[in-house]
């Protein structure tokens, strides 16, 4: 379990976070929305120690990430996978060699046994004959898989994700979407979820939490997106809410001539 | 210092002003070779403690000093061929044609080998590391190697300036012939020089042993320089490629300035 009590931050001397507080359970999806500069992936870099916050605490599994020592630190961050908006897969080494990365230079085991495994997960997620390709020859979405295989391969109890389905297309949204869900099944991990994409967070989540300038709101289940009067959930989910219902008023008749209706069947 | 309304500065208070601002260069100057300096020490702890990675190493060593050796030669042939044309003009009209290979070595050990081996390992392996540490740094891979547990000391700097560290001598010497080699034939073609006549007069009067180990040595710091600046010029790097492209100017401009400043305060130590 993650648990994030009274966190302030401030990120290149700028207060970003107040008092932020989350829990989010085990092997549950728990996702944190809000818009750009909301603190978001602030609080992603002090969940993973990269940050120290001037007050409050992370718990993982129980033990404080802010006050442990840089030993410590390294020992509990390998509990947790952070999965980055942008992949930061390294350029220079091919997509077996990244997803090998964490057995071969952390665990120092070797190739010749961590291939087998690193094959096993690619071709798990869609990716079984791309191991020799570098980052660059790859598509958005097909670097966000090397990334989570990358992090899946040493079995984390905590999965972060950092913005999963930004820049993607519908069809690459939903697959990873999908992959979220299936893996936190699988590998029974606590995911947690930074995005502003509600769509998203409609599909996987479990529980949803809000930043607004620095500061928490518990949302609660996805479906109350829609129906909360929380007045900071109101106003980032305001536009969001007038599409739905636009599109609920939209007549649902089949036109005849377009591709996809009754008629051309 | 007179201002309106008023307000003034005494000449007293002016000389503080002064004086904390120095007081502040002073502090980030400080606070830069102090970073410079734990840069080294970590790697040299990495090396002690047995923690280098050699296969990333080795990997450096091909990249940032292999591929720096072909550019090194040109540039030292270039050079000696050029010091031996005027050497062959002067001394041959003094009748001392036979020293030329002799100064022409003495030049190339105590100066011209470690000073562009230098300058060529900044402009090449230098900007490569900062431009690559930097485009690590704005996509975020420096914070994945974090994630991943991995200090980015140990598999970047670390691996680099160790490379650089053993390559630049390796680079020095293959230098060293481009430059003497260049220098016979420029001596043969403008004076007719024998490779004999050459080569005679090199132990004595002009070369000695410790002419070698002091190029040995300013190789050695110079290749450091070079590494340790090239990685720290990287992770200064904060936001775009703007950054990175000020970072790479900003690494090879450091880099031979303090080679140049260094080749001269080892002068008296060395030679």
């Amino acid at each position: 379990m993650l648990k994030v009590e009274a966190i302030t931050a401030s990120y290149n001397d700028v207060p970003v976070l107040d008092r932020v507080s989350m829990t989010a359970h085990e092997r549950r999806i728990t996702a944190v929305i809000g818009s750009s500069g909301s603190g978001k992936s602030t609080l992603l870099r002090v969940i993973m120690g990269f940050i120290k916050p001037s007050s409050g605490r992370v718990l993982i599994e129980g033990e404080d990430i802010c006050s442990a020592s840089e030993a410590e630190v390294a020992r509990i961050r390998a509990k947790m996978g952070l999965v980055f908006q942008e992949s930061a897969l390294f350029d220079s080494l091919t997509v077996e060699e990244n997803v090998a990365f964490f057995p071969i230079y952390h665990q120092k085991r070797r190739w010749r046994q961590v291939r087998p495994e690193v094959n096993a997960l690619l071709a798990e997620l869609g990716l079984g004959d791309i191991g020799g390709k570098y980052p660059g020859e790859l598509s958005g979405g097909m670097r966000r898989r090397v990334a989570l295989a990358r992090t899946l391969i040493y079995h984390p109890r905590v999965l972060l994700y950092d913005e999963p389905t930004t820049g993607l297309d519908p069809t690459n949204i939903a697959t990873v979407d999908d992959i979220i869900k299936e893996m936190n099944e699988r590998f029974e991990v606590t995911s947690v979820v930074v995005t502003h994409d509600l769509e998203s967070v409609l599909h996987v989540a479990d529980w949803v939490y809000l930043l607004d300038e620095g500061h928490s709101v518990e949302v609660g289940p996805p479906k109350h997106l829609l129906t909360s009067d929380h007045p900071r959930v109101v106003r980032f989910t305001a536009s969001w809410r007038k599409h739905i219902d636009a599109f609920r008023k939209l007549p649902h008749t089949p036109i005849s001539g377009v591709a996809g209706s009754k008629d051309d069947k | 210092m007179e201002l309106p309304h008023g307000l003034g500065f005494t000449s007293l208070q002016a000389a503080l002003i002064l004086a904390l601002k120095l007081m502040r260069y002073a502090m980030i100057a400080l606070e830069f070779v102090g970073d410079m300096v734990i840069y080294f020490a970590r790697t040299i702890w990495y090396f002690l403690t047995g923690k280098l990675n050699y296969f990333l190493t080795s990997r450096q060593m091909s990249a940032l000093g292999v591929n720096s050796i072909p550019l090194a030669m040109l540039v030292m042939g270039f050079v000696g061929a050029t010091v031996s044309y005027l050497l062959a003009e002067e001394l041959g009209k003094r009748g001392a044609s036979a020293y030329v290979g002799g100064i022409l070595l003495l030049a190339l050990l105590r100066e011209l080998i470690p000073l562009l081996t230098g300058v060529v390992l900044a402009g090449k392996a230098g900007a490569a590391i900062t431009s690559e540490i930097g485009s690590m740094r704005i996509t975020s891979q420096i914070d994945a190697l974090r994630a991943l547990s991995t200090d980015p000391h140990w598999f970047l700097t670390a691996p680099r300036v160790f490379a650089l560290l053993v390559m630049s001598p390796v680079v020095g010497v293959f230098a060293g012939f481009a430059g003497f080699l260049a220098g016979y034939y420029m001596a043969f073609h403008k004076i007719g020089l024998s490779y004999a006549a050459y080569t005679a007069n090199i132990a004595y009067p002009f070369v000695k042993l410790s002419d070698f180990r002091g190029c040995l040595v300013k190789l050695l710091i110079f290749g450091a320089v070079v590494a340790i600046v090239g990685c720290f010029m990287g992770y200064q790097v904060k936001r775009g490629a703007e950054d990175v492209g000020r970072a790479v100017t900003n690494s090879v401009v450091l880099s031979i300035v303090l080679i140049f400043g260094l080749d001269l305060l080892l002068l008296p130590v060395l030679f």
